[in-house]
């Protein structure tokens, strides 16, 4: 980007956040998780383990809080007496929520990080230098870092043979992300652009979403006006942007929400209140 | 008549060798034969044409130079594409519908080569293959790192069918990353094929620019 860039195209850098920043979006993927029908069986994460390449770190390194699980199943208790209570659990899957206006972009000093003209907020894995201010900055705490060579260990032979070849196994010292399964949207483009069509709903569909048994998971494109996710992020009353939502609080029905919203982060994945029966 | 430099030299030498062997050389002839080696190493090194670049593309630019990859079987190129004029993509099926070109099985070398050329050395040695049932171990030569995302499909969709390009020139597309193929015997690696290379090409014929476009 040259100064004569700047100076030519000022209008256009300058675009308010509600019209999308400075991005010239195709796509914007979102995703909807209802925790309503989560029951917590962690094969999301599982799926996301076999399709990114992700290491198994061990115990050791589990409880120093290197663990490299790009989707965590979070546990809540909504009685808090008693470590374990009997009922009352909740599970929130969190994973990165690829925001409109990340956070951890503006900070990596070699704009490894960055958002596609797809709405995702990619990581160059190859670029990384291993600053960790990235994930530093990330308020949902969804970006790992390779502290060990775990390629080594993690996949002794014949076990090397399941990895992914569409996705690079990281190294010692890069930072890593979910990216919503950029490798099955780049196949999903190419598979379009050769049958001569745009993309429709559900060519794309991520590994956790793909694993989900209850069904709980829904991705698609929210630019898209007839795509389930979009659909879905109209039914509850959530949009785009970065601002405050307005929505119907009365109305029980409505039960969409964006975590850390009131940060103005923008995030992609659209969370559907747990609703309970009885009292915990 | 076409005059290969490099395969005339080995011809020479060889025979040379053999004659050392048998302990039958004298002076004159070793004089006679570095003469004659000095007349081979003037000759021109090729006696065809440049290959054309396509009119629609702006071709990459960039040089490499490495060394001879030694093959399990010294694979001639050139004699298959210039003296035979076989298109790239009868071998190197795979090219126009996936991200590798592919190396053709053996299978497809002995459909030919079950009746063409058979008291050769080198086709003795892949009907041995043949007859074990293995395959020759190749080795790569142009490869990129595993961060890299290439589609032979993609590209030569976007410069040979799109455009309506005649596919019977299609090595002149190919050539572009691949140099001459057509005067080499085993493929050699002639162009960089690193990022600045790449992205100049994308940049001068209108290709994405995004990072995750290429890398992975």
């Amino acid at each position: 980007m040259s100064f004569k860039n700047i100076l030519e195209n000022f209008s256009y850098y300058r675009r308010d956040a509600e019209d999308g920043g400075h991005h010239e979006y195709d796509h914007r993927f979102g995703m909807t998780i209802d925790l309503d029908i989560c029951t917590g069986c962690n094969s999301c994460s599982t799926a996301c383990y076999a399709e990114n390449n992700l290491a198994v770190v061990g115990k050791e390194r589990f409880e120093k809080g290197q663990a490299m699980h790009w989707m965590r199943v979070e546990r809540y208790w909504d009685n808090i007496e008693g470590d374990y209570a009997e009922e009352g659990a909740k599970f929130l899957p969190m994973l990165c929520q690829n925001c409109g206006a990340a956070t951890c972009e503006p900070v990596c000093p070699v704009a490894a990080t960055y958002h596609t003209p797809d709405g995702l907020n990619a990581q160059v894995y190859n670029r990384c230098i291993g600053s960790r201010y990235c994930s530093n900055n990330c308020p949902f705490r969804v970006r790992y870092f390779n502290f060990w060579s775990y390629y080594e260990d993690s996949w002794p032979e014949p076990l090397n043979m399941q990895l992914n070849p569409d996705l690079s196994v990281r190294d010692k010292g890069v930072m890593e992300k979910c990216t919503f399964c950029i490798q099955r949207i780049r196949t999903a483009k190419d598979k379009a652009q050769r049958e001569e069509r745009v993309m429709a709903d559900g060519d794309v569909v991520t590994a956790c979403a793909q694993a989900c048994p209850t069904g709980a998971i829904v991705f698609g494109d929210t630019m898209d006006p007839d795509s389930r996710v979009s659909k879905l992020w109209e039914k509850h009353q959530v949009h785009r942007g970065p601002f405050l939502q307005k929505k119907d609080k009365t109305n029980e029905e409505i039960r969409g929400y964006r975590i850390f919203d009131e940060l103005n982060v923008d995030p992609s994945i659209l969370y559907l209140e747990r609703v309970r029966d009885t009292e915990v | 008549m076409q005059v290969e430099r490099r395969t005339l030299l080995r011809k020479l030498v060889c025979s040379l060798r053999g004659r050392m062997r048998m302990k039958t050389v004298t002076i004159k002839q070793l004089l006679s034969f570095s003469v004659l080696a000095f007349v081979v190493s003037i000759l021109p090194a090729k006696s065809y044409a440049e290959l054309p670049v396509p009119a629609h593309i702006t071709p990459p630019v960039g040089e490499h130079e490495s060394p001879i990859v030694p093959q399990p079987i010294e694979f001639p190129h050139d004699r298959h594409v210039n003296d035979m004029k076989i298109n790239c993509m009868y071998c190197h099926t795979y090219a126009r519908r996936s991200k590798v070109a592919g190396i053709p099985p053996t299978s497809k070398c002995m459909g030919c080569h079950k009746v063409i050329a058979t008291d050769k050395p080198r086709i003795q040695q892949l009907t041995e293959y043949w007859e074990k049932g293995e395959s020759p171990k190749w080795l790569k030569v142009h490869d990129v790192p595993d961060y890299v995302h290439f589609t032979h499909e993609k590209h030569i969709r976007k410069f040979v069918f799109d455009e309506k390009f005649p596919v019977e020139d299609v090595q002149q597309v190919c050539g572009l990353c691949h140099g001459e193929v057509r005067g080499m015997t085993v493929a050699e690696k002639k162009k960089p094929l690193n990022m600045g290379f790449c992205q100049r090409c994308h940049e001068a014929n209108g290709g994405p620019g995004d990072c995750w476009a290429c890398h992975k």
